[in-house]
């Protein structure tokens, strides 16, 4: 695959080239950092870290529409998902979640209303130069140049961008805009790659993952998911943030006499989640869901899809309220084993 | 704040046969962040601190302990828990007494006369966070930073959480023991974060709020970490009937809020805790501290002060005038 510049003299031309798209790109506002549609005539810029909501919100959608009906009557309505998307800046960590979970989606039965979103959305990325605080993708299999899950990549060399192509997506695309950019030479690549080194090397935080996997399933009853989660407050913000959490719930809701079957994002951490009808509950207290939330991501998709499904990203880290902190928990894990 | 005094009398509560465990603040895993400490022995409690850095408001862990059923023959453990609570936090606590939400017996109040805490977003925004984990601590012009070995004199005015610069109960209202004395306290701010809300008109409020409550993810951080939300049975999570959908969109966000916000009412003790955990940076604070002021100039009501009041949502007056209602 070959490799171009785009000088950031030109971005704006390049935006504006795409803006027929359903353009997505970071975007800060009150909330913070989110992933939006670019609106008219806006240039996004890609100087940032990364966003609050991870960009899986753009391929599975926290509330999403299956099919409306009226009560009583027969006939569906199904809204398809068949719109085009490029997401512009997407990180190597949040491409490399989409990748783990595609794996879910199109395991035993298709997912249709992810799958057709995957397909129409090309992920253009952006290396990481500045790791954030809490990132420790390294661990975990990824980097700050990782491609898994992306169409292009995009490093910022400082006066230009390289454009890496990884996918026939993201050729397609660099043939959109060729106009604008110029061949890559050796030097670029040399750039990226010693960008990439230093990178890695501003990561702080890490795991040695070796062995927590098999460890987990014979630390079941012990004494420090207890110890972990006594903190707990059970809210959802570790799992919705997360670019790997992919749970959701179906729900009938009706306004009068238009209702609607829609599936929403929904968090093992809440109490609701395992709820039987019945009123009990298999996992009664904060420290069965969070052994639980642990042991999905490090030890059960492991034994499905061989990979771990955590990215690395840091997000849970960042924003738990009370300094839950997923590698001291995965610390203490090691100790036990 | 004298650590070791702290220290030391967390390690006689807790060394006491009809204590459980003590809730205090202990220093993260990095940065300038605080874990809240479930402290059972002397050991556990040589590491607790307070610095402007303990914003957490340990008293809603006195109603969020979880009572799975217990094996046949097994007897609950019904021993006192200690919290340490700051002016508002004790306010939690006192709030919590007049609903009998907790026993006052079931509880021991470790005081801790608190000069004001910092807004952590501010603090990491103006001095970055390093994975190192820093230690600030109260100086006479306001805060002292310690990160990486160097210290750093900031001002007071800097730093001080919103919800410290509107505080007029820096002193715990209640408690068992006090660590330290009592704190000088300081003319709370006009309420600008209110007023300027108040200083539009309703169509730019409804804007206001419509952008707001779109933003909310639902993840119900503000309601969990709320140490007056302790409802067993919560109207959001009712599915027959189901109060609110579980669809994320602007409209059901808005009845959760909403809800939330009237239950508040009358009942908030303005600690802050929701706006700070919020992930979508919802100015919660405004909407709760609105409807305290009501209830204060309306109802002449302040709740968390008083543990003989009478609850005010709870409570009928023969004799209300009711000048106000129509």
């Amino acid at each position: 695959m070959s490799a171009m510049l785009l000088s950031k003299e030109k971005w704006s031309d390049f935006v504006g080239m795409l803006a027929g798209k359903n353009l997505w790109a970071p975007r800060e506002s009150d909330e913070g950092l989110r992933f939006v549609p670019v609106a008219e005539g806006e240039v996004p810029t890609l100087d940032y870290n990364n966003t609050r909501v991870p960009p899986k919100e753009a391929v599975f959608p926290q509330t999403e529409t299956l099919f409306k009906f009226k009560v009583g009557g027969k006939d569906l309505e199904e809204p398809r998902p068949d719109q085009d998307a490029v997401l512009l800046g997407v990180r190597p960590c949040d491409a490399r979640a989409m990748h783990i979970i595609d794996e879910l989606f199109s395991w035993d039965e298709d997912d249709p209303y992810y799958l057709k979103r995957r397909e129409k959305t090309v992920l253009v990325g952006l290396a990481c130069n500045e790791p954030g605080l809490n990132c420790f993708c390294t661990s975990v299999g990824g980097g700050p140049v990782s491609t898994e899950g992306l169409d292009l990549l995009m490093v910022d060399l400082g006066e230009k961008y390289l454009l890496e192509e990884v996918t026939e997506k993201g050729s397609a695309l660099i043939d959109e805009v060729k106009e604008l950019l110029e061949e890559a030479d050796d030097n670029s690549s040399k750039q990226k790659d010693k960008l990439a080194d230093e990178a890695a090397g501003k990561i702080k935080r890490s795991i040695e993952t070796e062995g927590i996997p098999a460890g987990l399933p014979g630390l079941w009853e012990d004494e420090l998911w207890q110890r972990v989660s006594a903190s707990c407050i059970g809210c959802g913000t570790c799992t919705f943030l997360c670019p790997t959490c992919h749970c959701f719930d179906i729900q009938d809701e009706t306004e009068g006499f238009e209702a609607r079957r829609c599936r929403m994002w929904d968090s093992c951490m809440f109490r609701e989640y395992t709820l039987h009808t019945s009123g009990h509950n298999p996992r009664p207290t904060r420290s069965e869901r969070t052994r639980n939330r642990i042991n999905h991501k490090y030890s059960y998709y492991v034994d499905k899809f061989e990979v771990i499904a955590c990215v690395g990203c840091g997000r849970c880290i960042n924003l738990c309220p009370v300094n839950i902190d997923i590698l001291d928990i995965l610390g203490q894990v090691k100790e036990e084993i | 704040m004298d650590l070791d005094k702290l220290r030391k009398t967390a390690a006689e509560v807790v060394a006491r046969e009809d204590v459980r465990y003590l809730l205090g603040w202990k220093k993260g895993t990095f940065g300038y962040r605080i874990a809240p400490g479930f402290v059972e022995d002397a050991e556990s409690a040589a590491e607790l601190i307070f610095s402007p850095l303990c914003t957490a408001n340990l008293a809603t862990y006195l109603t969020l302990t979880e009572k799975p059923p217990l094996p046949r023959g097994q007897e609950p453990d019904d021993r006192k828990v200690a919290v340490m609570v700051k002016g508002c936090d004790s306010r939690a606590v006192t709030q919590l007494l007049i609903e009998k939400g907790i026993e006052r017996e079931s509880v021991v109040i470790i005081g801790c006369p608190c000069p004001g805490v910092v807004d952590h977003e501010l603090l990491a925004e103006k001095y970055p966070e390093t994975e190192e984990t820093a230690e600030l601590k109260w100086s006479d012009k306001g805060f002292l930073l310690l990160q990486n070995g160097e210290e750093t004199e900031i001002a007071r005015d800097e730093l001080l959480a919103e919800k410290c610069r509107l505080c007029r109960y820096p002193n715990p209202v209640v408690s068992d023991i006090m660590v330290g004395e009592p704190v000088e306290t300081w003319e709370p701010d006009d309420d600008q974060g209110v007023a300027e809300v108040e200083g539009k008109n309703a169509e730019v409020r409804w804007e206001y709020w419509q952008e707001q409550f779109s933003n909310c993810l639902r993840c119900y951080s503000c309601r969990n970490v709320c140490p007056l939300c302790y409802c067993e049975d919560c109207i959001l999570d009712r599915l027959n009937p189901t109060w609110i959908y579980r669809s994320v969109n602007f409209s059901e966000n808005t009845a959760f809020n909403l809800a939330r916000a009237f239950h508040l009412a009358g009942r908030c003790i303005e600690c802050g805790e929701c706006e700070r955990v919020c992930p979508a940076n919802i100015p919660l604070g405004k909407l709760n501290r609105k409807l305290a002021r009501e209830v204060r100039e309306k109802y002449g009501f302040e709740p968390g002060v008083d543990p003989e009041a009478e609850p005010f949502q709870a409570s009928y007056k023969p004799d209300d005038p009711e000048e106000f209602i129509l």
